[in-house]
């Protein structure tokens, strides 16, 4: 899993590597091995293969990495605010086409022209860039509001409800009725590693009138 | 969808719509524990630097929850019913690279 603690995990990989091959080096072991292949070599020889392969990935991380941040920093902002703009702009035009918002949150068992019903879902994975994640840390000393995380989990909310209005349609469902909204961390035992990003469901019960 | 292919009618509302309920046979659940391969993890290691939607995540959670509801519509098949009833969805991360998916209903018959 990339992390962005590069600066520790790097040395540690060099210098195995670089421990590695002065075993392999060592004329000791050399005399001792037969014509006949050593077990110990061939472990060897596979543990200096991942190592080179560690070292060539942590420097291309290290490198594609402050590329990334500084897209983050530059663009992130920007293109959250793109999101919650495309999103609000498909969840209005639903609601002109059909006069009303069809999804309800409301129990539907008083109607009495159904004809069938069914469950719909949609979901959306949603994180914060490294940018973000750095200033809402920045923001955790002082307390308050953090209102970029707010941003990012309601992009992600509105998202999962506009997917299942558009899956809900092209089912063939005229309301959507009973809707529950759960939001649940991806990752929460990564810790300080690893991706972080919530996930946001949606779903709830279709149905069709006569 | 599920009730196309399994011929049985699932719902996440107490009662169906102009169906009355006679009979029910309990809670019936069905789960998966998905986990992410290395390749997805790493192009979505690098998305998440970025920020914004993470595209194949998405996509993963939605096959494992069409499972898990796959799998607890043929418990609810096995029990004799023909429709479930209440249907909710519960997830869990149990290590950073697996999370598991659990839907659970109640099993009913309705006319």
């Amino acid at each position: 899993m990339p992390t962005h603690n590069f600066q520790i995990r790097n040395p540690v990989t060099i210098l195995l590597t670089i421990f590695i091959i002065v075993l392999s080096l060592d004329p000791v072991s050399a005399q001792s091995s037969n014509a006949s292949v050593n077990i110990g070599e061939l472990i060897g020889i596979l543990l200096l293969i991942f190592g080179v392969l560690g070292v060539i990935w942590g420097l291309i991380w290290m490198f594609a990495y402050p590329i990334f941040l500084l897209y983050a920093l530059i663009f992130s902002g920007k293109n959250l605010d793109n999101m919650i703009l495309k999103t609000v702009e498909r969840e209005r035009a639903i609601i002109s086409k059909f006069g009303k918002d069809i999804l309800s949150n409301i129990d539907g068992g008083f109607r009495k022209d159904v004809i069938s019903s069914g469950i719909v879902w949609a979901g959306a994975v949603y994180g914060p860039s490294h940018w973000h994640q750095l200033l809402g840390k920045l923001y955790n000393w002082f307390g308050g509001s953090i209102d970029i995380f707010q941003k990012v989990i309601s992009a992600g909310r509105a998202e999962s409800m506009q997917r299942l209005r558009e899956i809900a349609i092209e089912e063939g469902w005229d309301e959507v009725i009973n809707v529950r909204i759960d939001t649940s961390p991806m990752a929460p035992a990564a810790g300080r590693k690893g991706i972080k990003a919530v996930e946001v469901f949606a779903y709830g019960t279709g149905i069709k009138y006569n | 969808m599920v009730q196309d292919v399994e011929g049985i009618i699932v719902v996440n509302t107490e009662t169906i719509p102009g169906k009355l309920i006679t009979e029910s046979f309990g809670v019936v659940s069905g789960s998966t524990v998905r986990a992410k391969h290395i390749g997805r993890d790493i192009t979505q290691g690098f998305k998440n630097i970025i920020g914004g939607e993470l595209h194949k995540y998405t996509e993963l959670l939605e096959e494992s929850r069409t499972e898990a509801l796959s799998r607890m519509v043929s418990d609810a098949i096995a029990r004799g019913a023909n429709a479930v009833v209440n249907v909710r969805f519960a997830t869990s991360a149990i290590t950073p690279g697996a999370a598991e998916l659990f839907a659970y209903g109640t099993a009913v018959k309705i006319e």
